[in-house]
């Protein structure tokens, strides 16, 4: 057991000792080195990371649409703003209206957290050719006084969808011209540095993004300047 | 054609969880919910009732699938 090798190893005095400071000294400043090594490589990647956060913050996801006011609004517009950004259609029959109420709910209760940086809720329109900006004035104000819908030219919105890797495809119009547009469906947290950050599938609870977000802005450090 | 209002989407969804009501009351026997089905028909626009009849369909399958009552050799077989 652990208490023999003790008794043994005390008879061989100094000369032991020695030897282990030696080797403990000498281990040390090969750890030493390694750790300060790890460091710089870690600084290193971090810088690098950071680089291409910037970057990406700067470019990508980037729009250029109308509020439901008229007004022109670019993803630089929301910098310094936490954003939750949605994709659907105003004609749309269960699954954006429940979405969109889930994601002002999460605002709400964020909003009645004090301390906590204001959240700004998006609406984007996979749908430009009904939603125009009265189709949007008229749908958003039953949902949050700040929630923001946003439409633009059918290749605006082709645009900003293809850098959110949001799927849209309208089905088939029937007598009364109205059709059903299918999406994908999620809610991105954007940070304030508009960098695409988090995306909460149909099955999260508006109690389980609210936790989620307040976790990212407890961790958020601008990578802009 | 201007999208439904929260009002009558509200509506709407009241009618359609009548009528779904009716029929998983009735094992979906649509003949003794007619009543509730023009109700269903008269609050929500055309197009909705079409996806909403096509959801539950979706959703009774996923209901028997989750039971474990989906056979697929024999659904197979079927059609």
């Amino acid at each position: 057991g652990p208490a023999d090798t003790g008794r043994q190893g005390q008879p061989q005095g100094p000369g032991l000792r020695t030897r282990l400071l030696v080797t403990a000294l000498v281990g040390a400043g090969l750890g030493g080195a390694w750790l300060a090594l790890r460091a710089e490589k870690e600084r290193g990647r971090q810088q690098q990371r950071t680089e291409a956060l910037r970057q990406a913050a700067v470019g990508q996801g980037d729009f250029s649409l109308l509020d439901h006011r008229g007004r022109v609004r670019c993803k630089a517009d929301f910098r310094g703003q936490w954003v939750l950004l949605y994709f659907g259609f105003t004609h749309c029959p269960d699954i954006c209206p429940d979405e969109l109420e889930k994601l002002v709910q999460v605002v709400r209760q964020l909003e009645a957290e004090p301390g906590l940086p204001p959240v700004q809720p998006l609406f984007i329109t996979v749908d430009p050719e009904r939603d125009t900006v009265a189709a949007m004035a008229r749908y958003v104000q039953d949902f949050h006084p700040r929630l923001l819908g946003l439409t633009g030219s059918a290749e605006q919105i082709a645009q900003v969808s293809r850098s959110y890797r949001v799927y849209y495809s309208a089905g088939p119009k029937d007598e009364d011209q109205d059709y059903i547009v299918d999406h994908s469906i999620a809610i991105y947290l954007l940070s304030p540095d508009g960098l695409f950050t988090d995306y909460y599938s149909r099955a999260r609870s508006a109690e389980q993004i609210t936790d989620s977000v307040r976790r990212h802005m407890a961790a958020f450090r601008s990578v802009l300047r | 054609m201007a999208a439904p209002t929260m009002k009558e989407r509200q509506a709407c969804w009241g009618a359609r969880d009548e009528y779904w009501k009716c029929l998983d009351e009735n094992t979906e026997d649509a003949s003794k919910c007619k009543k509730l089905r023009s109700s269903f028909e008269s609050s929500c626009p055309q197009q909705w009732i079409k996806y909403f009849d096509k959801r539950r369909d979706y959703l009774k399958f996923k209901e028997k699938f989750e039971a474990g009552d989906f056979q697929p050799s024999k659904m197979t077989a079927k059609s």
